[in-house]
């Protein structure tokens, strides 16, 4: 790594920090903006009881105040407490459900990858056969369908469709915890960003395929593999990278519908809760975590880009 | 029809089937593209009728090409001395560590200075120039018995096109190698070659050996094509001749000569019989009714 790497990283870096603390901001505002408070759907109308709860956790101080507060904490790690289930500290729970989404969204983003890649690469290849217009064809219909969409057809397929036609010995488990409740919901989050890669990865394929280096490594006489592999598909890869920045955050916004879907018990569900609930710490929390998240996945492409052209430099 | 180590030419101006010509030898016509009928014969066999594996085993082995635009033909993502080297690896002529040893000497005969150094850069980090110079040795690395150069200078400027070619020739010259020279620069020709091809809208209109061809062109449309280069001993008031129009449309060509609706020589027979291809002199063949020996004795030019 070069040093000019070095500071491109750290440019980026302070970039991501500044609008962390931007979104942190808006959403501090937006959030009490919403009419009712945390305690509001509890049973405790007693007005003193409000004021008072109000005032144990600082929520009566003009905004400033609180958001400064907010920040001290965070910078010391500490994301504050839940309003809603007292005496939980976000922190840990928001990194345990964090891990949980993580692996959703990773294996969505393997499924979205090798489905729209492969068949992008086989679709170019075997361009105007049969294989070619079906795929385009699946790939019109995955990308214009919503994930919730795909996640009820799924779920009435593998649960009540399966377990009708196995006569109960196969169907699916909604849930949590077992792998095996791991590849529905995966592809219900992926499967729109797949049809999103084949398509790019299609066209980019077609491009470069009739450059002429591509017809350079076949007149070398170099395996068919080799020229669609390490000729084409490397050039063909720098689009369908760029678009992997984006994918990234379209799988972890669609992660907060496919977990309240599914009942997975991750960032998104909380999210979604604690908007409800007025939880205004677990909120601004988990908005927060989430800008920095798509920050971080976009450095990460940036930083891919150099790997595969040699051209690029920072 | 080359021969071994000979160099032969082939020209014509743009769009009279050259390229398409010496692409269909390696059987590299982009789609939708075909061969319809016809041979094309290397040592004994036809490569029209090769199977995949001897395809690509014929491809940059027995015969191979170089492009005509430098700057688009080498992968750019790939380092120059692994493009070379994936060449030889390909055929397995070679295992991985010859080949590997291989490609600073391949770069060092086609004169790229520091080419240790220059075989780990990639592409973009060569001129113009130097990446022909690349394409060349990575065309002979598996020294093959052809080596078909499709325009290889005209995407150059004038002082890289004579050393490129002055390159060709010595290559040609040490190796053996037979090249085959497709260009539109007759001057190229003359320097290099001691064959030449005239084709005209797809077809061979004059064959012979280069200076037979320069001092007595049988065929009308080489004829004109030698007259329409400027001479340095030509006068100011001295017209530089020019083949009037443009070359046939081939999804509907002109009966008789393809020639014949631009020739000045033509005679009644031109526009209803094609000529065969038929000898004329030593060597030298050439596909017209007429014949400029004929031509340029009395006959009245029709224009």
């Amino acid at each position: 790594m070069t040093r000019g790497t070095l500071i491109y990283i750290g440019q980026r870096l302070l970039l991501i920090t500044l609008t962390a603390l931007i979104v942190s901001s808006v959403v501090f505002i937006g959030v009490h903006q919403l009419p009712g408070n945390a305690f509001l759907t509890e049973r405790r109308t007693n007005a003193a009881a409000q004021a008072a709860l109000l005032h144990h956790y600082g929520l009566d101080l003009p905004w400033p105040v609180q958001y400064v507060n907010w920040l001290t904490g965070v910078l010391h790690g500490d994301l504050g407490e839940s309003l809603v289930n007292r005496g939980v500290r976000i922190t840990p729970l928001v990194l345990r459900e964090a891990a949980t989404s993580a692996t959703l969204g990773f294996w969505a983003m393997v499924f979205t990858v090798t489905l729209g890649m492969s068949l992008g690469i086989v679709a170019a290849v075997k361009q105007n056969t049969l294989l070619d217009y079906v795929a385009s064809f699946c790939a019109v219909i995955g990308y214009s369908m919503p994930s919730f969409v795909t996640a009820t057809f799924l779920v009435l397929l593998t649960v009540t469709g399966f377990y009708a036609w196995t006569g109960g010995t196969i169907y699916e488990n909604i849930g949590w915890g077992k792998p095996e409740q791991i590849p529905v919901p995966a592809i219900s989050l992926g499967l729109l960003p797949s049809a999103i890669i084949f398509r790019l990865t299609r066209a980019s394929m077609l491009e470069v395929i009739r450059q002429d280096y591509v017809r350079t490594a076949w007149a070398k006489g170099l395996r068919s593999r080799i020229v669609v592999i390490r000729h084409a598909l490397r050039n063909a890869l720098i689009p369908v990278v760029t678009i992997l920045g984006p994918i990234t955050t379209s799988v972890i916004t669609g992660s907060i519908v496919i977990e309240y879907i599914f009942g997975i018990p991750g960032l998104g569900k909380e999210f979604i809760n604690s908007i409800a609930n007025r939880d205004y710490n677990i909120v601004i929390g988990v908005f927060t975590f989430y800008a920095i998240l798509v920050g971080l996945a976009n450095l990460l492409v940036d930083l891919v880009y150099p790997m595969i052209d040699p051209r690029i430099r920072y | 029809m080359v021969n071994k180590g000979e160099t032969l030419g082939i020209v014509g101006e743009s769009g009279c089937g050259k390229s398409v010509t010496a692409l269909s030898v390696l059987r590299l016509i982009p789609e939708p593209g075909r061969i319809v009928s016809g041979h094309i014969w290397f040592k004994d066999r036809d490569v029209a009728s090769y199977s995949r594996e001897e395809l690509r085993e014929y491809r940059g082995n027995d015969v191979s090409m170089i492009f005509q635009d430098p700057m688009t033909s080498l992968n750019p993502v790939l380092r120059v001395g692994f493009q070379i080297k994936e060449a030889m690896v390909a055929h397995e002529r070679f295992d991985n560590k010859t080949a590997d040893e291989r490609v600073v000497p391949m770069l060092q005969k086609v004169r790229i200075s520091d080419p240790k150094e220059r075989a780990k850069n990639y592409p973009h980090q060569f001129s113009g120039g130097m990446r022909q110079r690349a394409m060349i040795a990575m065309g002979l690395s598996n020294e093959p018995d052809l080596l078909i150069a499709d325009e290889p200078t005209t995407a150059l400027d004038v002082t890289v096109q004579a050393q490129i070619i002055e390159l060709l020739r010595d290559l040609n010259r040490d190796m053996g190698t037979a090249v085959v020279l497709i260009t539109h620069n007759l001057a190229v020709v003359a320097s290099l070659c001691t064959r030449v091809i005239v084709m005209y809208a797809g077809r061979i209109v004059e064959s012979g050996p280069t200076r037979q061809i320069f001092n007595s062109p049988q065929h009308p449309y080489t004829w004109s094509l030698l007259q329409s280069i400027p001479r340095i001993d030509s006068t100011q008031h001295d017209k530089l001749l020019t083949i009037a129009g443009l070359p046939p449309d081939l999804s509907n060509p002109p009966p008789g000569c393809l020639f014949h609706p631009r020739c000045r020589f033509r005679v009644d027979r031109c526009s209803k019989e094609e000529p065969p291809l038929e000898e004329v002199g030593p060597e030298q063949a050439a596909r017209c009714w007429v014949l400029m020996k004929n031509a340029l004795a009395g006959a009245e030019p029709v224009r």
